[in-house]
């Protein structure tokens, strides 16, 4: 289990995910600020979905000019897409807001309704690379490349650095346009600087992290920084450090429970929220700094726990035998392994071969402690060997070594199941194996594990070679070494 | 100093929005040390011709003749045209007054902190300078929005209603201080009021807007209900 220390170490395999996650935490919000005050927040809703729709526009193109598909400039593609729609979107909203009339919240309610409506028809009219431009839009921040992360970095420093040195400027003419209009010659010019750098932000973010992310980092830190700030310096500074804290945080989370880390950061940060408020409320009524302290510690306090991680204890096992059951897989896909042999490719081609046979990550994984067992000297066997009914025991303990009697099995039960092993093929391998020892005389767990593992797919060229990496890994916590 | 080029000049001008009329035949010049004091009902066009003299609206047809830049107008709007949702401190609101002379990219540097003092002092309010914006009372606010006005360093301060919305002690407080800047510091002032009763406890120089028409005072005020 990854102790919230070790996620902050830059040897740990997420920690480019986490960096692209702080970068956009830092700066999204200072420019969600700007859009608050100016109250335009509707528009960091609809200016992701319009980046969102640049993207699967952009491949839709691409599609119906006859160009191939997966030529590996995707993402170039894509980030054009989006920054095409996103300048040309912000242009149109502008030039409405001044030419037209009624309400602008009306115009950018129908603007993200179109936005959204147009992304879905892209994709359904663009078979070929369906999946691919989804996962573009759900903006998988975890899978961030280092040349991304540059990319990610220089833009939202620029950015960052621009609304810095124009503070006083984008601050006068969101506050009082007439008095920006006076002092620095035209209102528009600053407003127009604003929307480009929103335009940026929010078009190189989205392919970077999705919309969900980029809308929540826009909007949640400064939420919560406003009921805590009393001027605008502590506003725009306190929305960066929420920002970075709900990313943190959120990160830790979505690695320690094994969360989507998009979903996990806006739900964190409303979390976060809601609690400003409480401490807010409770401050207000006195006597709160003990409170505020005690929230402080609590949230913290879970950060370097760690749950209970102890490794098998071989001696406890004694002469054994121990059972080995069969892998449960509770993942919904049938995580068949590629075949390696070609004639068995071919076999399977020609129809004499059903895919069927070929071995799974339950076969792998149970074949691999089974031989670790063996090599320890305890005394492994496999329940169907014995009677053919025990192909597979419920997870449950009590009812698992109750079956397991019934065929007058004596010693040690070992009750596994996968929860999680996925990976989309460019994240890294995912997965999360559940572990129980139970003792069949009386249906006693006397040793439990559940065991997360992030396996990177760099030096291993298939998902056989990925998984016998991810098992080497789980098996080495199993064993402390 | 009044006999001087006048700051500002209307002749015969026709103000409004997007081509259409509110007000027409204007006549006004504002010379340096004037206190003019402009009355009339609400929604009678004192805030067009405000918006005209500052260039926000274009003139429909007739003369406007500025002898001074605009970045020399101190204007104080009414402080609810703000957004109270703004978490800005009294300080901040101020400071913005001298964004003009600033490099965008530099601090604020110490000349400009010494005057945001004297402004604070002069308009009495400087140990409100840390509080919010948006939680001081509505004098307060106004006396701040004229110090931000100060802060410009205007020749001619021109402050739309800045007697409506307040206590009378406030009032009262706001209006000295007009008075303090125009005759003390020789400022040109322009403001605007719906209540004519008080407007004459100021100054007696009364630009009455009504009907779509401006006329300089005449008769009294019984004659005038608003």
């Amino acid at each position: 289990m990854v102790s919230f220390w070790e996620i902050l170490s830059p040897s740990f395999l997420l920690f480019p995910a986490l960096l692209g996650s702080v970068i956009l935490a830092f700066v999204c919000p200072l420019v969600g600020a700007h859009l608050m005050l100016r109250r335009r927040v509707f528009l960091g809703l609809t200016l992701p979905q319009i980046a969102a729709c640049g993207v699967a526009g952009t491949f839709w193109l691409q599609h119906a000019l006859g160009f191939t598909h997966g030529s590996g400039g995707e993402r170039l593609l894509a980030t054009a897409g989006s920054l095409v729609f996103t300048l040309a979107g912000m242009g149109l909203l502008a030039y409405l807001d001044r030419r037209a009339t009624g309400s602008p919240e009306g115009r950018l309610a129908a603007a993200y309704a179109l936005a959204s409506a147009l992304t879905i028809l892209f994709i359904v009219f663009n078979p070929a690379g369906e999946l691919e431009i989804l996962n573009l839009l759900k903006g998988e921040v975890i899978s961030l490349s280092k040349e991304e992360l540059k990319l990610l970095a220089i833009v939202y420093g620029v950015v960052y650095v621009g609304l810095v040195l124009f503070r006083r400027e984008f601050l006068l003419n969101s506050f009082d346009r007439d008095l920006s209009f006076l002092l620095t010659g035209g209102s528009a010019q600053w407003s127009f600087w604003l929307y480009v750098l929103c335009g940026f932000s929010i078009a190189i973010g989205v392919i970077m992290a999705g919309p969900l992310l980029v809308f929540g980092f826009m909007v949640l830190p400064p939420l919560a920084a406003r009921t805590l700030a009393r001027g605008m310096s502590s506003f725009l500074s306190l929305s960066s450090l929420i920002g970075i804290f709900i990313a943190v945080l959120g990160f830790y989370l979505s690695v320690r429970l094994d969360l989507p880390l998009g979903p996990t950061d806006v739900a964190f940060g409303c979390v976060v929220i809601f609690a400003v408020y409480a401490v807010q409320s409770i401050l207000r009524r006195g006597g709160g700094v003990a409170g505020l302290i005690v929230f402080i510690l609590t949230l913290c306090a879970g950060c370097g726990a760690r749950r209970s991680e102890a490794p098998l204890d071989l001696s406890t096992l004694g002469k054994g035998p121990v059972w080995l059951s069969s892998v449960r897989n509770g993942t919904g896909s049938d995580l068949r392994l590629p075949a390696t042999n070609p004639l068995r490719s071919l076999g399977e081609m020609a129809g004499k071969l059903p895919p069927e046979s070929r071995p799974t990550v339950m076969d792998l994984l149970r074949g691999s402690l089974q031989r670790e067992l063996q090599h320890r000297q305890i005394a492994v066997s496999l329940p169907e060997e014995r009677d053919v009914r025990l192909q597979s025991f419920p997870f449950d303990a009590v009812s698992a070594a109750a079956n397991a009697r019934t065929a007058n099995l004596s010693g040690w039960l070992w009750l596994w199941e996968i929860r999680r092993w996925h990976t989309d093929g460019r994240s890294p391998l995912r997965t999360v194996v559940e572990m129980q020892l139970v003792r069949i005389d009386n249906g006693g767990v006397s040793w439990q594990r559940q065991i997360i593992k992030t396996v990177p797919l760099s030096g291993a060229a298939r998902l056989d070679e990925t998984s016998a990496d991810a098992i080497r890994d789980i098996l080495r916590e199993v064993f402390g070494a | 100093m009044s006999n001087g080029l006048p700051l500002v000049t209307l002749r015969a001008a026709t103000l409004g929005y997007d081509g259409a009329a509110v007000l027409q035949a204007v006549d006004l010049d504002i010379r340096a040390g004037e206190l003019i004091a402009m009355a009339g009902p609400n929604g009678s066009g004192k805030t067009t011709i405000f918006r005209t003299i500052l260039g926000f609206l274009p003139v429909i047809s007739g003369l406007l003749v500025r002898n001074c830049t605009l970045s020399e107008f101190g204007y104080v709007p009414q402080s609810s045209a703000l957004d109270s949702t703004f978490p800005i401190t009294a300080r901040e609101v101020v400071a913005m007054g001298g964004f003009g002379r600033l490099k965008p990219y530099l601090g604020l540097p110490g000349r400009e902190k010494q005057r945001l003092h004297d402004v604070l002092d002069q308009v009495g309010l400087a140990h409100l300078a840390g509080r919010s914006f948006f939680s001081l009372s509505g004098g307060q606010r106004q006396r701040m929005l004229i110090a931000r006005a100060l802060m410009v360093g205007p020749k001619i301060l021109i402050l739309d209603e800045p007697l409506s919305g307040v206590d009378p002690e406030s009032q009262k407080a706001i209006s000295e201080l007009l008075l303090m800047l125009n005759r003390e510091e020789g400022k040109a002032i322009f403001f605007s009021s719906h209540d004519l009763r008080m407007v004459r406890s100021v100054t007696d120089k009364i630009l009455r807007v009504d009907g779509g028409r401006v006329v300089w005072e005449e008769g009294s005020v019984a004659q005038h209900p608003w």
